[in-house]
């Protein structure tokens, strides 16, 4: 289904989502983060750049409970699961490269290993998409990873900017339901506003990007270079922050740990919270020995984790090119300077 | 019988008191029969100045309403100098935790001798009646699950 | 106005004659105009050091990451290690000698005085609407000015309205600590200390100060950025992880299950403020508002509050001033007899 939608009854659009919470980019103290939006209260509007941490938290989010625990001595332990109860959520105005982190998330979380607390929060959420007529962010470089600044992946609508108005492209069957919900809010496309969009569309794909030298040949070369030097030298700023990896759309390495509320009876709750590969103790033993004591080797583990090894097993790279973890980067550090500089061959 | 009169809210308080003084004051208190609200737990600690902030902040976070810290007068620390840590660094916790909007009432310090048991059952009294009129602390308190 | 070439040529001479093993110094980032960190073992590297607006970062950081880096090696360097330090992180560095992180002998002080213009904040730039990527180089201008070239053209602006917040309040824009330094030691009177501060306990009062706070630390992710950045938070274990535990063969689960866990790792409002509490409280008389943990903030809690409100603490109400004197003992390891005490029942 496609349709149009003028700008200014968008926020129409959202009151008549009943049964969804809605959030959408808003600019809070200093950043662009997506937020609950009150019927009646938030008009939204859609100008924005990126918001600076991905939609992530919506399908895995810093805090997951697992279950709880209560043990009174003597008796076996009784454990109830919490599995999450969000109700449906529509979230506006996100950008194809964190639609793309979805693909890449269900890869791990929803596929041969079922999350279930993963899998109940994605089957409440839809995205509509909104597709980037110019990169948003300086450091953008989404075609180099293939993608696309008009790219569907992972999205439920894409809408195209038109000016004045929205051309509102339903993707599946809950975008198709999201559209209804509102149908006499919008209007049938014509030729015109159907050839805007194309043109659009190809203009966006040649807005100048950053760009990954020779990307198709990438995770061979990244895995040629693993004993290079370089990774040693180009890490040397880094202060191990785990920024980079907080606000990637698919960094998903996590810690599980028992918060106990009583020692006495044994009361607690078995959590999941975000840890990095960035925090020198991550790949800390209970021996005491730690494989990755250097900077370089935890830059080299991000990097090659994103560009070859996910590459190597599900045929696309992990890395979606939003350039969150550039712009975020406290020190300078680079995801594309290092991949060029450390893949470099004499030719290039 | 009224049977929807709610029980009376009873503050909990977490005191760390020193071994040598407050703890010693604290336990005069009880054998000279004084009588005061059984509302603070104690824990023993060896000195006020071996008390770290993180003590407070973990009490709080537990849950409980108060916190106490009780030591030796100035002057007559068992290890000298501890209750001058204590003083210094107790006052940057009691800033930190004004500033960030905490109540000032529900943290409070007090030099108690082992002499003074009346003055301990005064400190817990008192404590407990400024507490009464704050509720429940859940500004730091963990969320559970 | 500082001779950038005098910086190289003095990094360049003590590399090639042995005198340190490397230097810590700024240089031009990947791309655009922001300068980034370097460690400079090369002499003829030298040539790349940079000195700008843009050279924001506390390079006393890197002086921890090398000491660390030498214990995992067990290696005893027979060389001092070299670094670019403005005034902020030479005070920096006293602390760090206040605590014998290192001997004074061990790091040799290239000071470089801000002089009147000090470091940019690029959010303010952004306001601006000027992006660091699209401009080539950021040079001082004169005593007020700064200077943001692209290919073509320059623009001016007065340092005045870009410079970050920690840099408007600087009281002394000169490193008095240095072996050797650049730059004369110049008056910035541009916002008084603790402006910021001071602005806020003007706008929150005693009732609405949880509700800012409140919704500040509900926003942390806990990314440790902030503690990451900073020179002081060096200890190889936080208190704040509690990860090491040993664990023996009869180590029970129920042992384990207590272990002192004093914040957990959810970023839950109440195990934030924890984090944000401890680590304030721990860096009291020892914060030099070098304003690091701040600008890496990812979304922007305003962490400078929480610092300069116990260096506030530390200087009026305890006569102690961080950073300035290495043979003085730390704040929290003395006092005086008239500490204030009115507090104290």
């Amino acid at each position: 289904m496609e349709k149009i939608l003028n700008k200014i009854q968008l926020s129409d659009w959202i009151a008549a989502l009943d049964g969804w919470e809605s959030f959408a980019p808003i600019l809070q103290d200093g950043i662009w983060s997506y937020q609950p939006i009150k019927r009646g209260v938030n008009s939204v509007q859609l100008e924005y750049p990126n918001t600076t941490q991905p939609p992530k938290n919506f399908t895995f989010p810093q805090r997951e409970v697992f279950f709880t625990f209560e043990q009174i001595k003597g008796e076996a332990p009784r454990l109830t699961q919490i599995l999450p109860t969000d109700k449906p959520r529509v979230i506006f105005g996100v950008r194809p490269c964190d639609g793309q982190a979805l693909p890449r998330m269900d890869r791990l979380f929803n596929e041969q290993f079922a999350d279930i607390y993963y899998q109940k929060r994605r089957e409440n959420l839809a995205y509509v998409g909104l597709a980037c007529n110019t990169p948003p962010s300086r450091n953008c470089f989404c075609k180099a990873v293939g993608g696309s600044p008009f790219a569907t992946n992972g999205l439920d609508i894409l809408m195209t900017d038109l000016g004045d108005r929205y051309l509102v492209t339903a993707v599946t069957a809950i975008g198709d339901r999201l559209i209804d919900h509102g149908v006499q809010l919008f209007s049938e496309p014509t030729g015109r506003d159907r050839a805007e969009a194309g043109q659009l569309r190809i203009a966006a794909l040649k807005q100048p990007q950053r760009a990954i030298q020779e990307s198709a040949t990438v995770p061979k070369r990244l895995k040629e270079q693993f004993a290079s030097p370089l990774w040693e030298e180009l890490a040397r700023p880094c202060i191990g922050c785990g920024i980079c990896t907080y606000l990637c759309p698919t960094c998903h390495c996590f810690d599980i740990n028992d918060e106990v509320a009583t020692p006495a009876p044994l009361r607690g709750s078995r959590i999941r919270t975000w840890d990095t590969c960035q925090f020198p103790d991550f790949t800390m033993h209970s021996s005491g020995h730690n494989p990755r004591t250097e900077v370089g080797a935890r830059l080299r583990q991000r990097i090659n984790h994103k560009l070859q090894y996910f590459y190597e097993n599900f045929g696309m790279f992990q890395c979606t090119g939003c350039g969150r973890c550039i712009s975020g980067c406290p020190v300078g550090i680079d995801i594309i300077a290092v991949v060029n500089q450390v893949t470099a061959t004499p030719e290039n | 019988m009224n049977e929807s009169q709610p029980t009376p809210y009873e503050p909990k308080i977490v005191a760390f008191l020193c071994k040598w003084c407050s703890s010693a004051g604290s336990d005069l208190a009880g054998v000279s029969r004084i009588q005061y609200p059984a509302n603070a737990t104690p824990i023993t600690v060896m000195c006020s100045g071996s008390v770290s902030p993180q003590y407070i902040l973990s009490a709080f976070y537990k849950g409980a309403d108060g916190v106490l810290v009780s030591g030796c007068h100035i002057g007559d620390c068992h290890y000298l100098e501890g209750n001058y840590y204590a003083r210094r660094k107790l006052f940057l916790v009691n800033e930190m935790l004004q500033f960030i909007g905490i109540e000032p009432e529900r943290f409070r310090m007090s030099w108690v001798s082992a002499a003074e048991g009346t003055k301990f059952a005064k400190v817990v009294k008192d404590f407990v009646e400024d507490l009464r009129h704050l509720g429940p602390q859940d500004k730091l308190k963990a969320q559970r699950p | 106005m500082i001779k950038l070439q005098d910086i190289k040529n003095r990094a360049r001479e003590l590399l090639a004659n042995g005198e340190v093993r490397a230097v810590i110094g700024y240089r031009n980032g990947s791309r655009g105009m922001a300068a980034e960190p370097a460690v400079i073992a090369d002499p003829n590297d030298a040539a790349n050091i940079v000195w700008n607006p843009s050279c924001v970062h506390n390079l006393a950081l890197y002086l921890v990451d090398d000491r660390k880096r030498l214990t995992r090696k067990q290696e005893t360097p027979t060389k001092p290690i070299a670094i670019m330090a403005k005034g902020c992180d030479a005070r920096a560095i006293v602390v760090l000698l206040q605590e014998n992180y290192f001997k004074r002998e061990d790091v040799y002080i290239l000071g470089v005085s801000c002089e009147t213009t000090g470091m940019l904040d690029e959010h303010k730039l952004e306001q601006l609407k000027i992006r660091p990527d699209q401009f080539t180089a950021v040079e001082f201008d004169g005593d007020d000015f700064v200077l943001i070239k692209d290919a073509e053209t320059q623009q001016r602006f007065p340092a005045r309205e870009i410079m970050a917040d920690r840099c408007l309040e600087c009281r002394n824009p000169f490193p008095k600590l240095n072996n050797a330094v650049f730059g004369e030691e110049k008056a910035r009177n541009l916002a008084a200390p603790f402006s910021a501060l001071m602005q806020f306990e003007q706008n929150a009062t005693q009732n609405t100060r949880w509700d800012f706070w409140q919704h500040q630390f509900e926003r942390c992710i806990r990314c440790s950025a902030c503690r990451s950045v900073c020179p002081m938070c060096y200890c190889e274990e936080c208190i704040v992880d509690s990860i090491t535990y040993s664990v023996m063969p009869d180590t029970t689960a129920e042992e384990k299950a207590n272990r002192i866990r004093w914040i957990e790792r959810s970023a839950t409002r109440a195990n934030n403020i924890g984090y944000h509490l401890t680590r304030a409280l721990h860096l009291a008389g020892r914060c030099i508002d070098c304003g690091e943990c701040e600008r890496v903030c990812p979304v922007r809690i305003p962490l400078r509050l929480l610092n300069t409100k116990l260096e506030r603490d530390a200087r009026e109400r305890f006569g102690y001033e961080p950073g300035a004197s290495v043979e003085v003992a730390s704040f929290v390891s003395s006092f005086r007899d008239n500490d204030p005490g009115n507090f104290i029942r």
